[in-house]
Parts: structure tokens; sequence; C-alpha cells
């Protein structure tokens, strides 16, 4: 219970500062919606009129951006990867931390298990990301409310910003996976902004040339807008993936961390 | 001289990895290039009836993507996103790591003047950078001569890589100038490249809306415009003196107040 709440003190600041950041750039962007919407008509007539092959290439088959959730399923990549970030961050950063700052062979005498302190340093961090989510989601639901005159399911709305989450606890896993088993990590934004830009920028990539395979490696179209308003639902073998990755990368933590070399110079 | 070629060699790793990443990408995008420019001429018509900000957020804006060069301008943006990162985390890093790592009152008792050494440090955060550049500029030329049919386009993807030096020559002094200012040198790098995308999600929002037209001067990421530059028209001189008053102001800030820096020991 100390190291929970020593956690949270710790990570308190980072967290308030990215939930703000990321809640004033979809209330900003969002707000660009009604001069965005002027063009709208026009240009839905035309999408239809493209090639089928290249609406595929140009990954805007179904996302219609004249509807407010296709614009703010648009927008939502953004939010996702300052998402991500923050999860990587966290998962890189809240183990690796002790080897870094020299604090590790302090905690790692006292009377707990190592499997304790893993537990609550997970906790601490799954607390953050919840926090952000719940007061992401809040704020999204008032945002998009005060567009009065335009028609929008709610339910939808929910299940594209609950996705925020999931993608938050897939990069959360990685990153604390990745700090299990590098030995000493001297910074963590490296580590963090190289994968989740990579991941981002091969996403963007696949997309673009509309490559399905690359869906697998990059988990920001694991869920993809498109398919959760067209279904109403998320895609059953990425929520897979998804589920199975998690709970491999955790497992594979406790084990690896419980016999780790930690490094105390 | 002996900490600059010791900062060459400690990022030497690093540098070898962003390269290899890079010409990856520029692999990868320029593969799926065949497959797409057979969609055909009919298509470019309709690019040219697209509003403006339809085009905007998909950041085609004039470019003709059924062209090779117009293609390639299409990804010209990830790799200024890429190599401004690079450029801005090593910016930031150079400087404040000796903090960070505990070796600062090592370096700093050695018989050489702060400013010979952050020069050192500059000059080889310099050579990194320009390292990146001539690989991209090079690979460049290479991957996407082998998919030109039409006339050379290697003096387009020289002046879009020299835009793409000032870019990275702006983040990164951004970076050292953060990183002799900042009162934590842990939160150099965070700092820095929360500036960077706070830039580059403004670029965004000045492409969807045109209310936000004179932020463009704030953003780095809209000085240098793909299809501006491929149009023929070049480089604009505003941006060109804004460049150099950044890089100015920041470069001097460095020096400034590194001289007079308390240092964490």
């Amino acid at each position: 219970m100390n190291m929970y709440l020593h956690e949270l003190k710790v990570y308190r600041k980072s967290t308030i500062i990215w939930t703000c950041s990321i809640i004033a750039l979809i209330v900003l962007m969002m707000s660009l919606f009604t001069s965005f919407s002027k063009d709208a008509e026009l240009v839905q007539e035309m999408m239809h009129n493209f090639p089928e092959a290249m609406q595929k290439a140009l990954g805007l088959s179904t996302l219609d951006m004249t509807s407010l959730l296709g614009y703010y399923g648009y927008l939502f990549t953004f939010i996702l990867i300052c998402g991500a970030i923050q999860a990587m961050n966290l998962g890189v950063g809240i183990l690796s931390a002790e080897v870094r700052e020299k604090t590790a062979d302090f905690l790692l005498v006292k009377p707990v298990t190592r499997k304790k302190i893993i537990t609550s340093k997970l906790l601490a961090a799954l607390t953050c990301v919840v926090i952000t989510n719940v007061l992401y989601l809040v704020a999204v639901i008032i945002r998009i409310s005060a567009f009065k005159s335009y028609e929008y399911s709610m339910k939808l709305l929910i299940m594209i910003s609950l996705s925020l989450f999931f993608i938050q606890l897939i990069f959360f896993s990685l990153g604390f996976i990745i700090s299990v088993v590098v030995r000493k990590i001297k910074s963590v934004l490296p580590v963090s902004l190289g994968i989740v830009f990579g991941m981002y920028i091969l996403n963007a990539l696949g997309s673009a040339i509309g490559d399905e395979k690359i869906r697998y490696i990059s988990p920001f179209r694991y869920f993809d807008v498109t398919y959760i308003l067209e279904n109403e639902a998320y895609e059953v073998p990425f929520m897979i993936i998804s589920i199975v990755f998690v709970i491999i990368a955790i497992v594979a933590s406790y084990i690896l961390y419980s016999k780790k070399d930690i490094n105390a110079f | 001289m002996n900490v600059f070629l010791k900062e060459l060699k400690s990022h030497r790793k690093s540098l070898i990895i962003w390269c290899v990443c890079i010409v990856l990408l520029i692999a990868m995008g320029m593969t799926k290039y065949g497959a797409f420019v057979k969609t055909g001429e009919s298509v470019e018509e309709m690019f040219e009836a697209l509003p403006d900000a339809m085009k905007g957020i998909f950041g085609f804006g004039t470019l003709n993507i059924t062209e090779v060069m117009g293609y390639y301008g299409i990804f010209f943006l990830y790799f200024v996103l890429m190599a401004t990162i690079h450029a801005a985390m090593l910016g930031a890093s150079i400087i404040s790591k000796e903090e960070r790592d505990k070796t600062v009152e090592f370096l700093y008792t050695k018989p050489a003047t702060r400013n010979k050494i952050i020069t050192s440090k500059i000059l080889a955060a310099f050579v990194n950078v320009l390292i990146f550049n001539i690989t991209t500029l090079i690979s460049s030329i290479i991957i996407v001569g082998a998919y030109n049919k039409g006339e050379s386009v290697n003096s387009d993807i020289i002046m879009l890589m020299g835009a793409m030096f000032i870019l990275q020559l702006m983040f990164m002094f951004i970076g050292t100038g953060i990183a002799a200012t900042t009162k934590k040198p842990k939160l150099a790098t965070s700092i820095s490249t929360g500036i960077l995308l706070f830039t580059y999600m403004l670029s965004i929002a000045v492409d969807i809306s045109d209310k936000l037209e004179k932020f463009k001067y704030i953003t780095p990421f809209k000085y240098f415009d793909a299809k501006i530059l491929i149009s023929g028209e070049g480089f604009e001189a505003i941006y060109i003196v804004l460049s150099v008053v950044i890089i100015a102001v920041f470069s001097s800030m460095t020096f400034i107040f590194y001289k007079k820096r308390d240092l964490n020991v």
C-alpha cells in the first residue's frame, strides 16, 4: 500500500499534465468541426465517385467525415498517439526508475517480495491510466453534446473513446515488458517516443497503401473507427490479440523481474 | 576535440538505428507506389475538385499523388516528423545527460571552459543531424529514382531535404536551449518533445481550419510546405528569416544560460 501511494504521488503531476493536454487537444480540434462541416456535403458526393481502389488506398472508404462521429473518429488518431506515449512512458518508467535513480537497492532490501513491488507499481500505473480515461470520456461527452444540431449515437461515441483505454493498456504492457527485459534504461522518453511514433508511422503508411498485414503489427488500428461505426462492435481477432498480448506481457514481467539481476550501481 | 569524438561515439548506435528506420520507411512507402499509380489519371481530376479543407485534412494539399514526387511529398511530413524528433531529443539530451547520469562533476572539473565543451557537444549533435539528413537524401534519391518514369526529380528531393535540415537544426537548438535553461535536467527531453508535438498538432489544426491561418507562423512544421516547395515556388523568404531567428535565439540562449548554470551534482 505504501508503494502504491508513493507511486501515485510521483506520477500525479505528469498524469494531470497529460490529461489536461489530451482534453485540450480534443476540445480545440472539435471546435473546428463547424467550419469543416460547411464543405461537408459537397465532399460527400464526390467521395462516392472515387474508384473503389482509390477509396481503399486512401483509407477513407467508409469514414464519413461529414458526420460528427466520423470527424471525431479521424481526430481520435491524434488522441491515441498522445495516450500511447503517456502509457508507454508509465510502462517503461515505473520499474526502471528504481535502477536509473539508484534507489533499487533501497527498495529491494525492504521486507516485501518483488512480486508485491510489481503489483503495487502496476496498480498505481493502472490507476493513472484509468483516471486519464475517465476524465477524457467525461470531457468528450460534454464537448460533443454541445453540438446540438447534429445527431450522433452515444453508444458509439463511448465505444470509440473507450478504445483509448485498450490502446493505452497495450502500450503500457509493451513498455513494462521492455523495462523488465532491458538491463538498464537510461532515459525513458526516447524509448517510448521511438516505439509509439514508429508504430504510428507504420500504421499511417499501411493504411495509405492499403496493406492489411501491417494492421497486425501496429496496435493503432486494432480498434478501427470505421469498423466500430459500421458494426457497433470491436473487431474480434484484434480484441483477442490485445487481450492475449497484455496478459502474456504482464505475466512474463512477473516471472522475469523475480529473477532479474538488478544493477545497483 | 576529445569531447566531440566521445559524443560522436556515444551516439553512434542510436544514429545507426534511426538511419536504418528512415531508409526502411522510405523503401516501404515507395514499394507501394507502383501499385497505387495504376488507379489511373481520372483520380487526378477528382482531386482537383476537392475543397481545400478536405485536402488539408488528408495532407494532400495541391500535391498530385499519382506523380512520384507528389506521392513522395505526402510522406515528406512523416520524414520530417521523425527527423525533428531525433534532432530535438538529441539536442536536449546531449546537454542534459551529464547531469542526469551524474557525470557532470567529472566533465566540468576538466581544464576546458564551459563554452568549449558546449561547442563540441553542439558540433557533435550537428554532425549526427547532418548524417541523418544525408542518409535520407541519398536513400530517397535512389529509391524514388527507381520508380520515377518521367523527368528527374533529384533537385526537388534536394530542396525538400534542405528544408528538412533547417527544421532539424531548429529543433536541435530548441532542445539545447531548453536543456540549458530548465532547472530539472531530467525534464529537458520531455519539454522539447512536448513543444515539438504541440507545434505538430497545431500545424494539423491550421490545415483543417482557415480561422487559424495566423498560427502558421508559430509552428515550424508549416514553414516549409512540401506542396509549395515542389510546385517550383521555392522557399518563402519570411519563413527563412523566421527559422534563422529561431535558431539564433535558441543557440545564443544555450551558450548564455549554460555559462551561468548552477549545475546539479
